[in-house]
């Protein structure tokens, strides 16, 4: 499969790219959803294919083949150098890919149990039982959606600098959604457990508890009022401020963004963007995380990201292009969703570092605020400087006293300001939330986290 | 006949022989070419091939569904081996009653412009450059970033009761985010177009859309906490109702109770001049197919009736459960069909009804109120409630539209905005699926920054 690669970036090459790579990939996987008790689907996944990408002077071609015949793989190439010069040809910027030192690397993520090893049966098992520990919870628990994911992909990242890194990785998640019904109030909750590993993973204490855990958000949920809406001071969970992470300020400073002209942190490097307390970091290289990757998706070695160190923006997010036309050195941010689609420049684990306070003194101090747990979704839209994202529930904090509980609550802020109004960060760190960050139609596994922190002057959305 | 359909065929022959008796196949092809400008420079030019087939196995009503990238012959066998002994993994489940009969299928006018198959990507690039042209033509647009996407899609779909049927379809996709800076303030602007026929004037018109509000959106102010009339564009509105009748109404979460529709069968969900249809006949919307993801035909119904909901979305699995026929609302997913998802319940187009209004009709007597242009939140479908972040909106003041609204909610029930639309425009356009024209909320709680 090396020499494959290496014949097709040749080939580019000989037909005019500057720079030419290519993701060959394997990929099998099974994803089993059960409703109620019944499986609503087992699928699989048998994939293989190849995306080669070259570029000229300042313009992209990217081709993409469902195949792995030397042929195939030739007709990409060219079709690949036909539209990069389709797009020098009418590109307004000119610009090179800075070389790399070559990087000959074979990777395999950490696996005890290959998913492709355990029985689909055994799957199932698994499945159903988590089902049936939601239903088992409480009889007002209507109705259960339990569901598996597994991955195992072989990848080659070859480029012509010479890089060639082969990675095997292999990721699973479980995830359940519980509905409580009572009084003709039907609520949700829902939990997760991803990482990357085999399906030895599915045996772990906090894989067992995921049903549970969802059950249980969803009863608790069923006494909650529809929250208020106005400006409030707010304490977050540690799973909201990996999402306040990662929504108002991880996106914004993505290289790619701050190139197109749409993010505005474009031009901020070296100034204060947050309370000096605050240090935002994006890591892709904690391990056992599911936003885990040694290697990026071209072959560049992954190192952490420093956003923001004591309260001034310190860095951002690179890809080779990015780093390039800023003068940056790489920094291992390139990440594509497979083969089919070319790499743009992702997160991984993103999350605001601990700092000395008691998450009690947070709310103990507070005369009046909301204390917000468990995310649900963000978005951002970095040149409007706007984002949002979504809790599974919110408490009263009166005299600092937690109280009266609220459902679907929306917080939004503003990139550059959010984080300057921080006042006060917890030391109790988690790294605790995975799930997918979509961008451009790719998604990518992340994970979010961080301690609790308390934030003023956010405005929440709500119905009352 | 063609290849394709020989092949779905012959992949439903071999999983009879394999011992699965009841079972779907799809077979697919699509070819999808992008070209797209980051800060109004060509960036990138791709092209993606994309063969592939999906097979879907009932064994006592539990399904296995595998897909594979390659048509060669030992791997479908392997694929369909695996869907077989995956439908035998599962529980049995007594809901399912089986997949569609064949029956005769009427083409829908409009699903495939051969000058769409036909663009080359340099004709796309100079499509895209008129974009960029027309969205930079003002001082104060800093950066356009867009992308123009053409795909062509052919399927065929077979079922173990001797059903086939093929279809091409095309799709033609502009997509425009202009970035206006004046001084230290900066805002963008976004639109879209997206239709089964090529329409050469669509990059002009989302270019000077996306210039537009990005420059609207230089002037803004902070909004009070109230209570406020909302105008819903039809951006706002399509991407809500996509999500609040496409969920909503979907007949598996209704099932499941998981839905604030369930129960509501011929109840009034709505204000008397709310209508809402689901057409799958509409000529070059990018929902309209000639039969569903399992092969039923198309069927326009209304979803909305006055006010009254009229009818749940049904695949073949939950019609059958209930006792109905399928509504026809099995879909593979997207205007060019994917073969790697198993098929879900979702609409075709949604359309609702126009009015009379005028867009200065629904603003002229609100003294102070709120146009909402873009969110992109989802209602909690289980409650309907609805709480969004208005990521760009106006203050409507005096029956005008002014500045825009930074750092803002709208927060109501779906079942009580829908009792308070009290205007209907009558200008649609599509949007996320929708064709809707703009609807006039008489209240909803905002919540603001001032």
């Amino acid at each position: 499969m090396e020499d494959l690669a290496e014949a097709v970036i040749g080939h580019a090459l000989s037909l005019g790219a500057e720079f030419a790579d290519l993701r060959i990939e394997t990929i099998s996987g099974v994803n089993i959803l059960v409703m109620d008790g019944k499986t609503k689907t087992v699928t699989a996944r048998i994939e293989k294919g190849c995306g080669v990408r070259s570029f000229v002077g300042g313009g992209w071609g990217f081709a993409v083949c469902n195949g792995l015949e030397l042929s195939e793989l030739k007709t990409a190439a060219e079709i690949s150098v036909r539209l990069a010069k389709v797009s020098r040809e009418k590109a307004k910027l000119s610009f090179k890919i800075e070389s790399t030192k070559p990087i000959r690397k074979t990777i395999e993520y950490p696996c005890r149990t290959a998913p492709s090893t355990v029985a689909v049966a055994d799957k199932l098992s698994f499945v159903l039982g988590l089902d049936k520990s939601m239903s088992a919870h409480d009889e007002r628990i209507v109705s259960r959606s339990a569901s598996y994911d597994d991955f195992e992909g072989d990848r080659i990242v070859a480029n012509s600098f010479g890089t060639l890194v082969k990675t095997r990785e292999t990721w699973t998640l479980a995830s359940c959604s519980a509905w409580g019904k009572s009084d003709g109030i039907v609520q949700r909750g829902h939990e997760a457990v991803g990482n990357v590993g085999g399906f030895e993973l599915m045996h772990t204490d906090a894989a067992a508890r995921c049903g549970e855990e969802a059950a249980e958000l969803a009863i608790r949920l069923l006494d909650s009022k529809p929250v208020p809406a106005g400006k409030f001071t707010c304490v977050l969970d540690n799973k909201m401020t990996g999402l306040l992470a990662h929504e108002a300020f991880g996106h914004a400073c993505e290289a790619d963004a701050i190139l197109a002209g749409a993010s505005v942190l474009e031009g901020m490097e070296g100034k204060a963007v947050a309370h000096e307390d605050v240090t935002l970091v994006d890591d892709p290289t904690v391990s056992e995380t599911f936003g885990f990757f040694p290697y990026d998706w071209e072959g560049v070695k992954s190192t952490k990201h420093v956003l923001i160190q004591d309260g001034v923006l310190n860095e951002f997010m690179h890809n080779l292009e990015t780093s390039s036309r800023m003068g940056r050195p790489p920094n291992g941010a390139a990440r594509a969703d497979s083969y089919a689609s070319p790499p743009i420049v992702r997160m991984s684990n993103t999350y605001i570092s601990p700092g000395n306070a008691k998450k009690d003194e947070l709310i103990g101090d507070l005369k009046e605020g909301l204390l917000i747990k468990g995310g649900q979704y963000g978005y951002v839209e970095p040149a409007k400087g706007q984002f949002m994202f979504k809790c599974d529930e919110a408490y009263q904090i009166k005299d600092g006293v937690v109280g009266q509980r609220y459902r679907d609550a929306i917080l939004t802020g503003l990139i550059q300001e959010v984080l300057k109004d921080v006042t006060g960060i917890a030391d109790d760190f988690e790294l605790i939330d995975p799930g997918y960050c979509g961008k451009s139609g790719q998604d990518a596994r992340t994970t979010d986290g961080g301690p609790h922190i308390r934030v003023e002057n956010v405005v929440v959305g709500g119905l009352t | 006949m063609t290849e394709k359909s020989e092949l779905a065929e012959e992949v439903v022959e071999l999983v009879a022989r394999l011992g699965g008796r009841t079972c779907d196949v799809l077979v697919a092809d699509a070819r999808v070419t992008t070209a797209e400008v980051e800060k109004s420079s060509i960036k990138q030019a791709n092209f993606l091939a994309d063969p592939g087939i999906a097979i879907r196995v009932f064994e006592n009503g539990s399904s296995g569904f595998v897909y594979c990238t390659s048509q060669i012959a030992a791997e479908v066998n392997k694929a369909a081996e695996l869907a077989v002994s995956q439908a035998r993994a599962g529980i049995p489940d007594a809901d399912f009653k089986g997949l569609p009969e064949p029956v005769p299928l009427v083409a829908v006018d409009g699903l495939y412009d051969p000058k769409v198959a036909a663009l080359r990507p340099e004709e796309a690039v100079d499509l895209l450059l008129l974009l960029v042209d027309e969205a930079s033509a003002d001082d104060r647009i800093s950066s356009v970033n867009a992308g123009l996407t053409v795909s062509t899609g052919e399927v065929a779909l077979a079922n173990s009761n001797g059903l086939v049927a093929t279809q091409k379809m095309t799709s033609f996709d502009v997509f425009a985010e202009a970035v206006a800076r004046s001084g230290d303030l900066m805002f963008s602007g976004m639109d879209y177009a997206s239709s089964r026929k090529l329409n050469p004037d669509s990059p002009l018109t989302v270019g000077r859309s996306a210039k537009e509000h990005a420059v609207k959106g230089l002037k803004h102010v902070k909004a009070q906490t109230g209570d406020y009339p909302v105008v819903l564009d039809p951006l706002a509105a399509g991407y809500i109702l996509s999500t609040a009748i496409g969920g909503g109404a979907n007949a598996e979460n209704i099932q499941r109770k998981r839905s604030y529709l369930a129960g509501r069968l011929g109840t009034v969900v709505g204000s008397e001049n709310l209508s809402i249809y689901d057409d799958p006949t509409l000529e070059w919307a990018i929902g309209s197919t000639s039969f569903d993801g399992e092969g039923v035909g198309p069927r326009r119904k209304a979803v909305i009736d006055k006010g009254v909901l009229k009818t749940y979305l049904y695949d073949s699995y939950t019609a059958g459960k209930d006792s109905v026929e399928s509504t026809g609302n099995s879909s593979r997913g997207g205007a060019i069909w994917s073969y790697r998802h198993p098929p879900v319940i979702s609409f075709a187009n949604l359309v609702v009804q126009s009015g009379d209004a005028s867009l200065d009709e629904m603003i002229e007597d609100c003294d102070k109120g709120v146009y909402l242009r873009v969110t992109f939140d989802s209602p909690n479908l289980a409650t309907g409630e609805f709480s969004c972040l208005m990521m760009e909106s106006y203050a409507i003041e005096d029956g005008d539209i002014g500045p825009a609204i930074r750092q803002s909610t709208m927060g109501i029930s779906l079942l009580d905005m829908f009792s308070k639309i009290d205007l209907i425009g009558s200008s649609p356009r599509h949007a996320f699926g929708v064709e809707t024209p703009a609807l006039r909320i008489s209240s909803a709680k905002i919540g603001g920054s001032g």
